[in-house]
């Protein structure tokens, strides 16, 4: 009987969580001028549309050149970082990894606001470099919480060996430190490549007309129309998502919510 | 073991240098500003013309109010949710599409996740067809525009993260002490709550402080989903930076709500303490 009400649960909200990105998928291919779901007829016509107007292609090419930079710079920054919190005792250290961390769970609101008046004083606004340190600044802790985890000390006698063995410290990083960490990166790099792409909240403040990503294009249009060349812009979005997480999952394994048995 | 100085200097000082420059700093200069004055002098005018004004009390209630609503809500779908997704799918391939289903969606911006609820409910919008056509209403219900309708949109995107908290919670949790609870007597449901549900609370009140922190502090599916006739507080900050460009005002703000959430999110861990989560 309790098994039954949990199924109708679980599939009420499976179709919750499906059901506003089927409906943007569905309205993407309508033949009709005004949104419209279930689409009436199915044309790929509003993807051509997105194709033709060049501020659509210039967004998406912002957004991505920004993730990639963004999580590059957060992957150079967290792997040192993560190696000193990990392994070594110094004062200051909780102190250090929480500041670090707190980009969790502070209001991105707060940060994005705090970024845009520092940036007027020091003369960092409106431009890729001040997009840029703020979305380092919100997607490093994601790589540094994936890579934490993965370090132990019994690693170190092996980076030990390789020392004695007449590695460099470099070559030891790279030969062996890092092949043992590297679900940790990939999946946290992951994460913060996906965090930087979604951002609006960072991101509305510190973009114009010309440099724009394409949550803040999306968002700036949807207040004021929407259209499906909207919907087809939003579906490309939805669909490089399932396919990042396919990758991820066919690549690493989807490895939540499995239970020990 | 103590490191020489220099090796931790090295591997941590450009990430501690960088965030100093980049997070601490900014942060620094909105809480000089929440309490100075256009002159520069130290004033509380900010504070007081947020404390001391009818309308914040409003604005920050509404917040709170649509934050713990939707954060119920999201527990009491997540859970059954996570129960599934754990323990009753067992056909891989239908779990693996699970798991993708509620997954998707986290790395789909908010903007196209709300996007899609206002098309759902608008007036002519498939949620209003469909309770039309069934006959339970007489005409298309105003969703947009209203609390139900954030609500809508706010506990659809932050459920994946209630279920993901209580479902790694729920998973850690050992058989065998179920076995041993049942093999002595305990009934399904006793079971549940005497030990499965005890054990899954650490992963249900996670869940519970990221949800309510992410719901009282959103921004885009407000903004998208108010048509204008809401007002969250993320959004007096917004207007403030946005468009007005009062700074110390605008700080004062900034820091009011960080000082709220994170008042309520230790005052969650302090109640978790106390229960020995």
């Amino acid at each position: 009987m309790a098994a039954i009400a949990i199924r109708i649960v679980a599939y009420a909200a499976l179709a919750y969580l499906a059901l506003p990105l089927v409906v943007l998928l569905g309205a993407s291919v309508t033949a009709t001028s005004y949104l419209s779901f279930p689409p009436r007829g199915v044309t790929l016509a509003w993807y051509g549309r997105m194709l033709d107007d060049p501020s659509y292609l210039s967004a998406f090419a912002t957004s991505s050149l920004l993730a990639a930079a963004a999580t590059l710079a957060a992957v150079l920054l967290a792997i040192p970082a993560a190696l000193a919190i990990a392994r070594d005792r110094f004062p200051g250290r909780r102190l250090i990894a929480a500041i670090l961390m707190s980009p969790l769970i502070l209001p991105h609101v707060v940060l994005g606001t705090a970024l845009l008046q520092y940036g007027t004083m020091i003369g960092l606004t409106r431009s890729f470099g001040a997009l840029l340190v703020g979305h380092i600044v919100i997607i490093m802790p994601f790589v540094l919480r994936a890579v934490l985890p993965q370090l132990n000390e019994e690693q170190r006698s092996l980076e030990e060996a390789s020392a004695d063995l007449g590695a460099g410290p470099l070559a030891t990083f790279f030969f062996v430190t890092l092949p043992q960490i590297r679900s940790g990166v990939v999946s946290g790099a992951m994460f913060a490549f996906i965090s930087s792409w979604i951002n609006v909240e960072l991101s509305i403040f510190n973009t114009t007309a010309e440099l724009t990503t394409i949550p803040v294009k999306l968002f700036n249009y949807v207040q004021y129309s929407v259209d499906p060349i909207i919907a087809a812009v939003s579906s490309i979005t939805i669909l490089a998502a399932a396919a990042a997480i396919i990758l991820l999952d066919l690549t690493l394994g989807l490895e939540v919510l499995s239970e020990r048995r | 073991m103590r490191a020489p100085l220099r090796k931790i200097l090295l591997l941590l000082g450009a990430a501690v240098l960088f965030f100093a420059a980049f997070f601490l700093a900014p942060m620094l200069v909105v809480a000089i500003a929440s309490v100075t004055d256009a002159d520069g002098n130290v004033s509380f005018a900010s504070y007081a013309r947020i404390l001391l004004d009818r309308y914040h009390w409003d604005v920050l209630w509404t917040t709170f109010r649509i934050g713990a609503l939707t954060t119920a809500a999201t527990m009491l779908i997540g859970y059954p949710l996570a129960w599934y997704l754990v323990r009753i799918v067992r056909f891989a391939h239908w779990r693996r599409a699970c798991i993708i289903m509620l997954v998707v969606p986290l790395f789909t911006s908010n903007i196209v996740r709300s996007f899609g609820w206002m098309v759902l409910l608008g007036r002519n919008g498939l949620v209003n067809d469909a309770l039309v056509g069934a006959g339970l209403i007489e005409r298309p219900l105003r969703f947009l525009g209203t609390e139900l309708g954030i609500e809508i949109g706010l506990v659809y995107i932050l459920l994946p993260f209630m279920v993901l908290s209580i479902g790694n919670a729920l998973a850690k949790v050992d058989p065998l002490l179920e076995q041993a609870s049942a093999d002595l007597g305990a009934s399904p449901s006793a079971t549940f709550r005497t030990i499965t549900f005890p054990l899954s609370l650490p992963g249900l009140m996670a869940g519970t402080v990221m949800v309510f922190m992410l719901a009282v502090s959103a921004y885009v599916t407000p903004a998208l989903l108010s048509g204008g006739r809401i007002t969250v507080f993320s959004m007096l900050i917004f207007q403030q930076y946005g468009s007005l460009f009062d700074f110390h005002y605008g700080g004062a703000l900034s820091i009011t709500m960080l000082v709220l959430t994170l008042a309520l999110i230790a005052l969650a861990a302090r109640i978790g303490e106390a229960r020995g989560i």
